[in-house]
């Protein structure tokens, strides 16, 4: 007997019909659009769309240095961003899922998911409240301030859940006795911590990277609101399309992002972490 | 027991543990020797695996202390103790390769590569897996896995191995040659093991002494023999190897005397009555056939025993196919010598 | 005395180059697309989509008390929305949606809308009110094209420099305290965010460096451009951050964040109304300004109303509330009147010089750069919007 699965009826390919328009139309259409777009320009006076191919767009994102000092300092800020997220998850998810007793696990989830359910800017304008010269964070003597490092802070509370939940995940695949193992063969907590526990979670580690890593990559609003006078990739995006109204550009540096993820991706494919998406 | 002039391999004192309201260990006191194959044999919860992790480290006592070689090591971690354990899901770090599984005690004890290296391969030899150190734990089979994580566990060379049901995973086949297998490697090493099952057979298969546990306490701690032979308890009659119980008015005329008894199916005569043996007249209710030999299930003529059960006693016989006599419904007479009846100790402390 | 003398230079040269322009009413090489003009007017269509600079149609929401939609809404039935925008980019972009029948333009943006079509010339003889603006205001460079006007002058007044007087001591005097490298209220200063915020840079220029030969500040050849682009990058690290989102500036120096910047008369009050202190003024220099025009979509769906609501804002009502409100000299001369009865403010048109031209023609009111040479340069080509775009990326950097 074949196993081989049976190829899929006329009425299975009708239900996947509308799912698959939305995937192909919708979601990846739109994406091509935005991309076609990055070859045409605008009128320099009036903003006026012209649909003629140049590789203008693409020429100054390479040659002016600015462009590429903002990429890089994304890519910074999107690093540090998950860098926090991994240094903070790491204990929070190994205590849930390793320590706490059930009913203690069950409250930390949902304080790890709290946060979710108030608004993105909402939760900015708290920050932008508590890194104020004279917000609370003042009272306690650290004023960061509007900035990177605010930025970097902001962010990194926006995103934290998202690192959570794939290494709480990731934890409590771990089974307790490999703790147990590394410890009875002489490992200390450090070495059980570093050898153990960071190779298991590893994959759940990039999980959340990607997540943290992207938001952070395309955001731009948090940076009007506590980045003080910081530019990221996504406001030079924003402000050509919604400000300059010069979308072919904006399109033709909105491609940037998605190349640093493809690429990042790749690298996270090797690892086998996107199983555990 | 006791009588070592050296300090024990392990000594624990009173030790006892609660989990919330439930006492898993009520106080226990135990002298391993040096070398010995010592098992901890009971029923799933009796605590004898509580009392195992309470000697690796992994719980800490409620009560009591610890000693390993004269050491107090009640308040040590797991990774200061010289222990190591084989675990029950034999908990193999599935990110490394068999050797790295292997090298792991010695590397986080900062051994130099080239020794850990030469002492890894070794001790993937003696359990002939030498041909398989690149492969991941997850490509082997469960008795190769369970293997390998005995090497990992000796290629530390600890004064004590423990082991927490390594064998239950496995078939029975398997089981058998692994239980043989772990026994000559014990011979070859010579250290300490611990052993913690609840088959009775594997316990009095491979070990030097044996502990039996049931709710938290140590019924009886003695050789294989002394165990088979002459338990103390009715638990313990009971736990290990089939027993046939007799107490109140059962044991007043079967045995005829007050207590409670206890006689092995292998001791009672079916057929014939030798010199000086004790007699009890039955009706046979059901013959088992085991292959090698059968179980008589015999009701006694007597009045019932103290919980109000009526007597019966089982009895073992070989299976030399001469058994036409002895079928259902027919009437029968046992015999035994009084030498094989066991007094067992009353249950006083049971009620605790 | 050596101060006044700068300054009259800097008003007669400012006044020479618009009124130059003025005569030939369209910049050389400028050409208007042909939009039709309404001849005669119609029913009111019910409804009117504003697209406005903050403070310029306020229907209650802020302050129940300040209000003057609703009178207008009750008025024309038209049913009025209100967009508020931050910066002429954001409307020059948003009026492209075609969901809006006014704008509220600045002379950055006017010309940019004349040009791609997106706005109608407006028949004046259908605004009533339209005799009462300040002649001053009417057929300008930067809302006419060819004598034919293209909207109904609003008001006009000053980019302000703002600090809070109980941290900035003491009191400044110059554009210098927000563009000196080394000002004591670095990582306080905010400037406002958008590319047209080069000219401040370019005027502070134009006296402090007269050898680079600025005359006009939204006419910078390169040279000019590039040393403007230098002092606003120095200024860059001491930006705490760059405003076009009038709340967060509000909140900002409420909160002590922001120390000294550019605002506008309408935030102060803002401010000021919060008891929170705040002190603003034209500096030495002279300011850079605007000089706002309402404007309709060409694609309006609703012209009737668009008309009704050019001809509420510029009448004397309208005109004197949004005015005095958002704190500049009101475009309607009888504005002045309705402030100092309805208002009780009489000297609140004096404040802001409504009715002096010689004033008005002092500030450099927001242009559109563009290559040919707005001050009359043509031995070089100057730099246009978008090369200010593309600065001001770089200098924010």
């Amino acid at each position: 007997m074949s196993t081989r699965p049976r190829p899929p009826g006329p009425r299975t390919g009708l239900l996947l019909l509308p799912p698959l328009l939305w995937l192909g139309v919708a979601y990846l259409g739109a994406l091509g659009a935005l991309f076609l777009a990055a070859f045409w320009t605008t009128n320099e006076f009036t903003g006026d769309l012209v649909r003629v191919f140049t590789l203008d767009n693409f020429r100054e994102l390479l040659q002016a240095s600015v462009y590429r000092t903002i990429t890089l300092r994304t890519l910074g800020v999107a690093v540090l961003v998950t860098l926090v997220d991994a240094v903070l998850a790491l204990p929070i998810a190994f205590f849930m899922a390793k320590v706490a007793s059930p009913r203690l696990r069950r409250l930390l989830v949902i304080a790890v998911l709290m946060p979710l359910w108030a608004s993105y800017l909402v939760k900015a304008y708290a920050w932008r409240g508590m890194l104020s010269t004279s917000g609370p964070l003042s009272w306690l003597g650290i004023s960061p301030g509007y900035g990177l490092t605010g930025l970097v802070i902001t962010l990194a509370y926006l995103w934290l859940p998202y690192m959570i939940l794939p290494v709480f995940a990731g934890m409590e695949k771990l089974p307790d006795s490999l703790l147990e193992a590394s410890s009875d063969l002489g490992a200390p907590a450090r070495a059980t911590f570093r050898r153990v526990v960071l190779p298991s979670v590893f994959p759940a580690l990039v999980a959340g990277s990607i997540f943290t890593f992207s938001l952070t990559m395309g955001d731009y609003i948090a940076v009007k609101i506590v980045g003080g006078p910081t530019q990221m990739l996504g406001n030079v995006v924003a402000d050509n399309y919604g400000v300059a109204n010069n979308l072919p550009f904006a399109a033709a540096y909105a491609v940037v992002p998605v190349v640093v993820m493809l690429g990042y991706l790749g690298i996270v494919r090797r690892t086998g972490a996107l199983e555990n998406l | 027991m006791r009588d070592h002039a050296v300090s024990p391999s392990i000594r624990l004192t009173n030790v006892a543990k609660t989990f919330g309201s439930v006492r898993a260990v009520d106080g226990i006191s135990l002298d391993i020797a040096d070398g010995e194959f010592f098992s901890m044999l009971g029923p799933s919860g009796s605590g004898k695996t509580t009392v195992l992790r309470i000697i690796a480290g992994f719980e800490q006592p409620t009560t009591g202390r610890i000693e390993l070689a004269g050491t107090d090591v009640t308040a040590m971690p797991p990774f200061r103790r010289d222990v190591n354990t084989v675990f029950q899901d034999y908990a193999l770090f599935p990110h490394m390769s068999v050797l790295e599984n292997v090298e792991y005690g010695l590397r986080v004890k900062k051994v130099a590569k080239a020794e850990r290296r030469s002492r890894a391969t070794e001790a993937l030899a003696t359990v002939r897996l030498d041909a398989h150190g690149d492969r991941r734990p997850s490509q082997l089979s469960g008795g190769q896995r369970q293997r390998v994580a005995l090497a990992r566990a000796l290629v530390n060379r600890p004064k004590v191995l423990l082991l927490d049901e390594p064998l239950g995973a496995l078939d029975l086949k398997l089981r058998r040659e692994m239980q043989i297998e772990l026994k000559e490697i014990q011979r070859e090493v010579g250290i300490t093991f611990v052993f913690v099952t609840h088959d009775q057979e594997e316990a009095l298969t491979m070990s030097d002494r044996i502990a039996v546990f049931n709710e938290g306490r140590i019924q009886q701690v003695a050789t294989p023999r002394e165990l088979y032979e002459s338990p103390t308890s009715a638990f313990v009659a009971g736990f290990v190897g089939t027993s046939n119980l007799l107490s109140g008015a059962a044991a007043r005329t079967v045995i005829g005397r007050e207590g409670m008894f206890s006689i092995r199916p292998e001791k009672i005569h079916l057929t014939d009555v030798p010199d000086g043996a004790s007699t009890a007249a039955g009706t046979i209710r059901d013959v088992v056939y085991l292959g090698s030999a059968n179980h008589y299930v015999v009701d006694l003529d007597a009045p019932p025993d103290a919980s109000g059960a009526s007597p019966t006693l089982t009895v073992l016989r070989q299976n030399l196919n001469d058994d036409g006599v002895s079928r259902r419904g027919d009437r029968i007479q046992l015999a035994w010598l009084p030498e094989h009846v066991i007094e067992l100790q009353p249950p006083t402390e049971e009620s605790a | 005395m050596k101060r006044a003398t700068t300054l009259a230079i800097a008003a007669t040269v400012g006044a020479l180059v618009l009124t130059g322009c003025g005569n030939s009413g369209t910049v050389s090489g400028f050409k208007a697309p042909a939009v039709p003009m309404a001849t005669s007017l119609g029913h009111n269509e019910g409804a009117v989509s504003i697209l406005a600079w903050p403070g310029y149609a306020e229907d209650g929401t802020n302050d129940p008390k300040t209000d003057w939609v609703t009178p207008f809404e009750k008025a024309t039935g038209c049913q009025a929305t209100v967009k508020y925008f931050g910066t002429s980019d954001e409307a020059v972009n948003l009026i492209k949606t075609g969901d809006y029948d006014v704008v509220s333009a600045s002379g950055d943006a006017t010309l940019r809308l004349i040009a791609a079509g997106d706005v109608a010339p407006v028949n004046t003889s259908l605004l009533k009110n339209y005799g009462d603006i300040r002649s001053f205001l009417k057929n300008q460079p930067y809302n006419s094209v060819n004598g034919q006007m293209y909207g109904m002058p609003q008001g006009w007044g000053a980019n302000l420099l703002t600090y809070n007087p109980n941290v900035v001591k003491p009191a400044p005097t110059s554009w210098a305290s927000v563009f000196s490298p080394t000002s004591p209220y670095a990582g306080k200063i905010t400037p406002y965010d958008s590319p047209i915020y080069i000219a401040d840079a370019a005027l502070y220029l134009k006296n402090t460096q007269p050898s680079l030969g600025i005359k006009n500040p939204y006419a910078l050849d390169a040279t000019q451009l590039a040393a403007a682009v230098a002092i606003l990058k120095t200024q860059r690290h001491q930006v705490s951050e760059y405003w076009s989102d009038y709340l967060k500036q509000q909140q900002a120096f409420e909160n002590g964040d922001s120390v000294i910047g550019t605002s506008w008369q309408f935030i102060v009050n803002l401010i000021a109304a919060d008891k929170k202190p705040i002190k603003a003024f034209v500096p030495r220099e002279g300011s850079t300004g605007w000089s706002d025009t309402w404007m309709i979509a060409s694609k309006s769906k609703h012209p009737n109303c668009a008309y009704a609501w050019l001809d509420y804002i510029g009448g004397p009502a309208g005109n004197a509330a949004s005015a005095y409100y958002f704190g500049e000299a009101p475009a309607n001369a009888k504005a002045c009147d309705v402030i100092a009865t309805t208002d009780k403010d009489s000297s609140f048109c004096t404040t802001f010089h409504a009715g002096d031209e010689a004033y008005a023609k002092k500030l450099w009111y927001w242009t559109t750069p563009v290559s040919t040479c707005l001050d009359g340069r043509t031995n070089v080509k100057c730099t246009t919007y978008a090369d200010w775009t593309q600065a001001w990326t770089a200098i924010k950097g």
